[in-house]
């Protein structure tokens, strides 16, 4: 098929084939698990690439498979762009012989090495200011794609953006992502007005603009925007800029960063729901521009665009592409010519995040004091008991990593961060949480992730659910898990696990670095979903792969 | 999803490939070609009628009529062996709802499908032949707590297998909405075009000969549009104005051979089945053969 074909993709491979056996994956490790489904690393058999699996997990879902997951798979299929994860293909595992009592399904894409989020947590690396512009121009890329074809991430963070080592930058993670009712965004025009509601109860507390604090629910594309400016702005400082251990609290840095809002540099605030309740924020002026004095002149001038309280205003990610920025000195570096980092694991990451962990001040806890949630400073220690319903093994993971993690770290080489790290599962395990708490906030970032703020800070989600904002989640069910799988097991214990030591080696080499059950199990139990089988046939049969099934 | 995702793609189908037309998993399993499409169409018009009864606009009807044709589609797809349409229908209709900006719950469909599937109380020819009672009982079509509880079991199962043997590939672009753009640029404002064009869209979801699985949506809308256009009486412009949407005359030609049969063969189906159950589960299946077998072996 030389002429471009709605049959085949960029590869020749056909669009439209069923499922892949996951037996044409040799499994490489995992590299993480949660909620959301676990991670694994994996090699193609058929042309060696290095991909990650993701299986979705399926239990107690009361509505049979997730549309949220359904949503997103939707969602990939449709996209195609450099700066966008691509979604390779869907995967099945079968288990052997009659009956096929379980099946598991995997999404499959192909292996990043970094995420921004991680690359900025690992200490050895610092971006040169090239290399910042290199990385925004991408990101920039994907969400004028994105935005041009109706559709809001809502899920704008560091932890979301993968970053190869060829120095491409991919926009992932589309659980939350949704298609707007409104056109797209013309240059000059900001993200434009939107016509309909939706529910603000998505994006990470540290990546939410002001204006879905403030329950804003007609909000627009500038939503993306704003998680573009905090991505700039962490760049610069080497960790998330804004990181607010509450709404409120959220509101208050981000007034206290661009100042409070008024009637000229917010329109219309005063009329919104307000921030918990809160409607009044004093009367101050930003202190952005001495926030980040060292940036040159051009670099602010984007990021106030960029972090403007007035969501009509806010820029746009076709104006943004054009902002003087890009095209002055130090211009921006290629993609192919940044430097390249090994590519580390999960378990990598978690020693740097021990390591950090003993760094000043942590992104959300200490200084700021955890309030009403109270226990979620990665410095404290003491999440575990006060957030029983998390599971304990993060806590253990971030404070049992600490002695052992620092201890290995001096003489072993810095590794950034890998890809399929834990804060892009984080969303999914925030959401997972979600639907029980209603609320949104990532948690257990590096220790110091925003806590789950209490369901009643929200308007009600049942009253939303229904009609508009449930368009989001028809059923509010879990995004890859149930409700009760509210655990975030994806950072594995060190606690519970002897192979501590071992770690310095990748995960793939030691799947049992962790004490836990079921690592090295690449084909785990799966209990769900296969109709009552009447008749045997050889299950050989069905296992075929790539059967042409929807081409021409 | 609005339709300008990304551009062509979504305006586009996945196609049967002709080793799926040739050959399907229910013909491997020993089903009658003919007794399949029997199945198939009967099945088609449950998904219609559920989806109507679930008050779904009729683009979730269709595409969820896509879907479930698409599930029995060649040696990799379903078989009616296996899996009971019934289910098939129900799980397709509810998947495709829960995806669109109208979803409905397990409970809702299968209410629905008790009543449509009642040997009693049924609207349906090919599930109560007899017709509808005069004085309808409930307890013919009352769903009860254990066979929800069972059944939408069943229900999430297949959905399950669905995405899987489709290989979660949900889209389904359809020609209705660009059946009407084309009106507009052809420049005919007879509703009646317009109404009759989607009449054959909507039975052509019923076809035997698969056409939303063989054609892509802008060749179903060009020929419904022609066929719809000649049988109001209207004139359309001169010259191979179907080129212009990118269809050739064969491609046509075909499908309004298609279309046009398709009211003969509805009524034959309920002629060859005038009077009996058309089977819908695996177990009516199996028993349809067996009847089958006999027959032959006493002749």
């Amino acid at each position: 098929m030389g002429a471009p074909s709605l049959e085949r993709d960029s590869n020749g491979a056909t669009r439209f084939n069923g499922c892949t056996s996951i037996r044409d994956f040799e499994f490489l490790g995992k590299l993480g698990e949660g909620t959301f489904g676990e991670v694994y690393r994996a090699r193609s058999k058929r042309d060696g690439s290095i991909v990650a699996l993701k299986k979705i997990l399926m239990h107690n879902e009361r509505d049979g498979f997730p549309i949220t997951a359904l949503r997103e798979i939707k969602l990939l299929k449709m996209l195609s762009h450099t700066n966008i994860m691509r979604l390779k293909e869907m995967s099945v595992e079968r288990s052997k012989g009659e009956g096929r009592k379980k099946a598991s399904m995997y999404m499959v894409f192909p292996y990043m090495e970094h995420d921004l989020s991680g690359l900025l947590e690992n200490p050895a690396v610092h971006f040169t200011e090239a290399q910042i512009k290199c990385y925004l121009i991408q990101l920039l890329e994907g969400l004028r794609y994105l935005h041009g074809k109706c559709i809001l991430h809502r899920d704008m963070k560091a932890a979301n953006l993968l970053i190869s080592n060829r120095g491409i930058l991919q926009i992932a993670d589309f659980g939350l992502a949704r298609p707007f009712d409104e056109p797209p965004p013309q240059p000059g025009k900001g993200g434009g007005e939107a016509k309909r509601d939706y529910t603000t109860l998505v994006v990470t507390r540290w990546y939410r603009p002001p204006e879905l604090l403030l329950q804003l629910r007609r909000y627009t594309s500038a939503i993306d925007m704003w998680g573009v400016g905090c991505v700039f702005g962490e760049m610069f400082k080497g960790k998330p800029i804004l990181a607010g251990n509450s709404d409120l609290n959220q509101a208050q840095l981000i007034f206290g960063l661009v100042g409070t809002p008024t009637e000229e540099n917010m329109p219309g605030w005063s009329a919104l729901p307000g921030c918990e309740g809160v409607k009044s924020f004093g009367n101050r002026f930003g202190n952005l521009a001495d926030v980040f004095k060292d940036l040159n002149p051009t670099a602010i001038s984007l990021l106030t665009e960029l972090l403007k309280l007035d969501w009509r205003k806010r820029i746009n990610a076709m104006d943004a592409l054009k902002h003087p920025y890009f095209s002055t000195p130090p211009l921006p570096a290629r993609p192919g010519d940044l430097p390249s980092f090994e590519d580390s694991h999960e378990l990598d990451r978690r020693r740097f995040r021990g390591q950090r962990a003993a760094l000043p001040p942590a992104p959300a806890g200490g200084s700021v004091g955890m309030g009403r949630n109270g226990g979620w400073s990665a410095n404290s220690g003491n999440r575990t008991g006060a957030e029983p319903r998390n599971n304990a093994q993060l806590p253990s993971a971030a404070r049992g990593a600490k002695p052992n993690v620092n201890g290995n770290q001096g003489n072993q080489q810095r590794r950034p961060i890998d890809s399929w790290n834990n804060e892009s599962q984080q969303t999914r395990s925030r959401r997972a949480g979600e639907e029980t708490s209603q609320s949104l906030p990532s948690r257990h970032r590096d220790g110091g992730l925003p806590p789950k703020p209490p369901a009643s800070t929200h308007q009600s989600w049942t009253a939303s659910h229904g009609d508009k904002g449930g368009r989001d989640r028809p059923y509010g069910t879990g995004r890859y898990g149930a409700p009760d799988a509210n655990v975030d097991s994806y950072v594995p214990s060190y606690g519970g696990g002897g192979g501590r030591s071992r770690e310095r080696d990748h995960g793939p080499a030691n799947p049992d670095w962790r004490g836990g059950p079921c690592h090295d199990k690449p084909y785990p139990d799966y209990s769900r979903d296969n109709p009552p089988r009447r008749r045997s046939r050889s299950p050989m049969y069905r296992d075929r792969v790539d059967r042409p099934a929807y081409r021409r | 999803m609005p339709q300008e995702i990304a551009g062509l793609k979504f305006l586009s189908n996945a196609l049967a490939t002709p080793e799926q037309l040739t050959s399907s998993s229910s013909s491997i399993d020993g089903v009658p070609t003919d007794l399949e499409t029997s199945v198939r169409f009967a099945g088609a018009q449950l998904t219609q009628s559920a989806g109507i009864l679930l008050r779904l606009s009729q683009d979730i009807i269709a595409q969820a009529i896509v879907t479930f044709t698409r599930f029995w589609l060649g040696p990799e797809g379903g078989s009616l062996r296996i899996y009971s349409a019934k289910d098939v229908s129900a799980a397709a209709l509810y998947m495709t709802a829960k995806l669109s900006f109208q979803p409905t719950s397990p409970r809702s469909v299968l209410n629905v499908y008790t009543f449509l599937l009642s040997k009693e109380a049924s609207p349906l020819w090919f599930v109560n032949p007899r017709g509808l009672p005069t004085e309808p009982v409930p307890e013919h079509y009352h769903l009860t707590e254990g066979g929800y509880q069972a059944q939408r079991h069943i229900l999430l199962q297949i959905e399950s297998v669905i995405l899987r043997t489709l290989g979660f590939n949900t889209h389904v672009a359809l020609p209705h909405t660009i059946t009407l753009t084309y009106l507009q640029t052809l420049g005919v404002a007879s509703p009646a075009v317009a109404r009759r064009a989607f009449e054959h869209l909507n039975s052509s979801l019923l076809s035997p000969q698969l056409l939303y699985l063989t054609h892509q949506p802008n060749a179903l809308a060009v020929a419904s549009i022609y066929l719809a256009a000649r049988e109001n009486g209207v004139k359309l412009v001169d010259g191979e104005w179907w080129e212009v949407f990118d269809v050739d005359r064969e491609d046509l030609g075909f499908l309004v051979v298609a279309m046009q049969s398709m009211e003969g063969f509805a009524r034959a189906e309920s002629e060859k089945w005038k009077g009996r159950m058309l089977p819908l589960d695996t177990e009516e299946v199996d028993a349809e053969i067996e009847r089958r077998r006999m027959l032959e072996a006493g002749e």
